[in-house]
């Protein structure tokens, strides 16, 4: 066994525990899973000491971990099955995890997709190591030790998909576990591909998945996650890699966060890489959600973009963090962030940090966050047209949140999140 | 139609309609001009059913039925409408999206079905083409970075595609040229009907010449003073308001 624990809580007890009995039957490099947790036993579970997590305390909120999830028998594949029916995006080609395990049963056949491979991540093990390392943090270590294999998804050079791809995660019949997940996205040269990653794990437990997404020269991903229900408490980490002259085009609907971190970790590797990112984080009751990014121009004349929104209710807590960072050799970095939240009570709160790393000089870069209540003007125009008032506000809230998902190029995915917005304010959570 | 009865109405503790009385039968235009402060944009605001208005005494009732029990939003459905002095805009909302929401809340609240939305197209287009109001401003968001003119116009569309059986136009003449207000006008009068009243609050006399009233009213502090026909506005032109004020006072 490798590093110390200081003062462990009885979570890292737990992992502790759970990752000695792991080891042995894990798939993959073994020493590749112990380095990444001794990496993150070192760090330990962050708390709010540590300024990148400094609103998000897991330290405080993970007090146990819960059991390993198994993975999943036919129970856990039939109560999937039917909640797969109830969240899959139409038309799309889907690959189903649950508990974090790959559900061939559930999938589709990817065989007759010219273009695209499926294979077990561990067969790409350097590459995800190349990755990961962009990105150095706890939850994505604790992820790498526990990750039971993940998928590596690899869209071919040229290729331009006609469907998009969606990634499923889904809860097993047994709530309350600890789930871990991995998939790695891979496009060659001058692919192009739409990506759905729809995420409905609110059964408990605990949840840490990552995503990476690597984008070869000139390739381009529309990618839109569907965060509808995470686990008690949750940790979403996206790295992703872009080659010169590829374009990210990434945003998330985000709703029913119990305590949700999202994490991405961009680097823009090439010159002229694009990258638009955003999300709308739909949050009511005690509901906590923190977005934290951190964009890293490492190659001149890329440009980036990041549009984030928050509409809060009752108590619920939003957390954004954001960091544009351009080392001097990043001239002509074009950078502009913008984080704006929607308070629809006195009890919601939202703190917001965007920050500037600038070593270059020639660059163009700006930051910008506000606050604010629906507008009671414009709310008493629409009342006065007929439009009650419930649905004078739904109609508000919809306009506000759904400007993230304008990024999108592929229009049946920016009309996915806007229904599912529309879903979401229809039942009344906001009203 | 419309019937106002000792109104008395207080906006954080400040008196601003005292005790005015109107009536609005059927098919009439009922022009309201009066001096700044006078409580004329309150008194449309109160009668659409604004919530930042205290109403400490009297009534309001529309067809006979009392309007001061309801939204705002069933005021509508019970055929009122307001053309606003100044539009609101609401970004990411398209206009015709704003529309067809409009319409069919207030068909549903009145236990209507929803209009088909290739007759819901025409109509607006139709409506549209008749204010000069290009197809495209119709994509887009409700007023968002359009003229003043512009504004005005896409309030009368919507009260053509509302068909309110009474409109109060809260000084439709304001950020408007002679050629936009001729327009706006000419929409007004093509909605004039037996079945259908107007209440016409303004400053000038000069919007009367485009809309011409049945009656004219003169508010001033809180309440009607004077009551006449068309020619008491051209009497304002050449007075002023000097007089009520002092009288009132």
């Amino acid at each position: 066994m490798g590093a110390p624990l200081k003062n462990p809580t009885q979570a890292e007890q737990d992992f502790l525990r759970e990752f000695a009995l792991l080891l042995d039957k894990a798939p993959g490099d073994a020493a590749e899973r112990q380095a990444a947790f001794d990496r993150f036993a070192r760090a330990g579970l962050p708390s709010r000491r540590v300024e990148s997590w400094h609103y998000s305390d897991l330290r405080v909120k993970l007090r146990q971990a819960s059991p390993l999830a198994e993975p999943p028998d036919h129970v856990s594949l039939d109560y999937a099955r039917a909640e797969l029916e109830k969240v899959a995006a139409p038309g799309a080609l889907k690959l189903v995890s649950i508990d974090g395990f790959f559900a061939p049963d559930l999938s589709d056949d990817f065989s007759r997709v010219a273009g695209v491979e499926i294979r077990p991540l561990a067969a790409l093990s350097n590459d995800r190591a190349t990755l990961a390392l962009q990105a150095d943090d706890p939850l994505l270590d604790l992820n790498g030790a526990f990750s039971p294999g993940g998928l590596t998804i690899e869209i071919a050079a040229g290729i331009s998909l006609e469907k998009p791809i969606e990634i499923v995660a889904l809860c097993g019949a047994n709530g309350g576990r600890s789930r871990f997940s991995r998939v790695h996205v891979v496009l060659g040269e001058g692919a192009r591909a739409s990506l759905i990653e729809t995420r409905a794990e609110g059964f408990g437990g605990f949840g840490d998945s990552a995503l990476l997404l690597s984008l070869g020269k000139a390739a381009e991903l529309d990618y839109a996650c569907r965060s509808r229900d995470s686990a008690t408490v949750d940790v979403q980490t996206c790295v992703v890699s872009l080659e010169a002259g590829a374009r990210l085009c990434a945003t998330a609907l985000v709703a029913g966060a119990a305590f949700l971190r999202r994490q991405l970790f961009v680097t823009c590797a090439g010159e002229k890489a694009e990258l638009h990112l955003s999300a709308a984080s739909m949050l009511t009751g005690q509901e906590h959600a923190d977005i934290t990014l951190v964009v890293t121009h490492q190659a001149p004349a890329c440009l980036s973009r990041e549009t984030f929104k928050f509409v809060l209710a009752e108590q619920a807590e939003g957390v954004f963090q954001g960091k544009i960072v351009v080392p001097p050799q990043a001239q002509k970095t074009d950078g502009k962030m913008v984080c704006r939240g929607l308070l629809l009570s006195d009890d919601a709160s939202l703190q917001a940090k965007p920050e500037l790393e600038i070593f270059a000089d020639d660059v163009a870069c700006g930051h910008g966050a506000a606050c604010g209540k629906l507008d009671a003007n414009q709310l008493f125009y629409m009342e006065s047209r007929g439009i009650p008032r419930p649905e004078a506000q739904a109609i508000l809230i919809q306009a506000f949140a759904a400007e993230a998902f304008d990024i999108l190029r592929d229009e049946s995915l920016r009309d996915l999140l806007n229904a599912d917005l529309a879903a979401l304010l229809q039942t009344g959570a906001f009203a | 139609m419309l019937e106002i009865e000792n109104l008395h109405v207080s906006v954080a503790g400040k008196k601003i309609l005292d005790g005015l009385s109107l009536s609005v039968p059927a098919g009439q235009v009922a022009a309201i001009m009066g001096p700044n402060g006078s409580g004329k944009s309150t008194l449309s605001y109160v009668i659409a059913g604004r919530a930042d208005y205290d109403v400490t005494e009297g009534s309001i009732r529309l067809g006979g039925v009392d309007l001061l029990d309801k939204t705002a939003a069933e005021r509508a459905a019970l055929g009122l409408f307001l053309v606003f002095q100044y539009p609101l805009e609401i970004p990411g909302v398209a206009t015709m999206t704003f529309l067809k929401a409009a319409l069919n809340a207030q068909r549903k609240m009145r236990d209507e079905a929803e209009m088909a939305i290739p007759d819901f197209m025409k109509r607006v287009r139709e409506a549209a083409a008749r204010l000069n109001i290009p197809q495209d401003m119709l994509k887009r968001p409700v007023n968002l970075g359009f003229s003043g003119g512009e504004k005005k116009r896409m309030e009368i569309l919507q009260m053509a595609l509302l068909e309110p059986r009474f409109a109060i136009l809260d000084e439709l003449d304001s950020g408007l040229d002679i050629d936009a207000l001729r327009i706006c006008a000419d929409g007004v009068n093509a909605l004039r009907s037996k079945e259908r009243s107007l209440l016409v609050i303004t400053h000038y006399q000069r919007l009367l010449d485009y809309i011409v009233p049945d009656v004219v009213h003169v508010m001033s502090e809180g309440k009607i003073v004077r009551s006449g026909g068309p020619e008491l506005a051209l009497e304002l032109e050449k007075s002023g308001y000097a007089d009520y004020a002092s009288e009132a006072a």
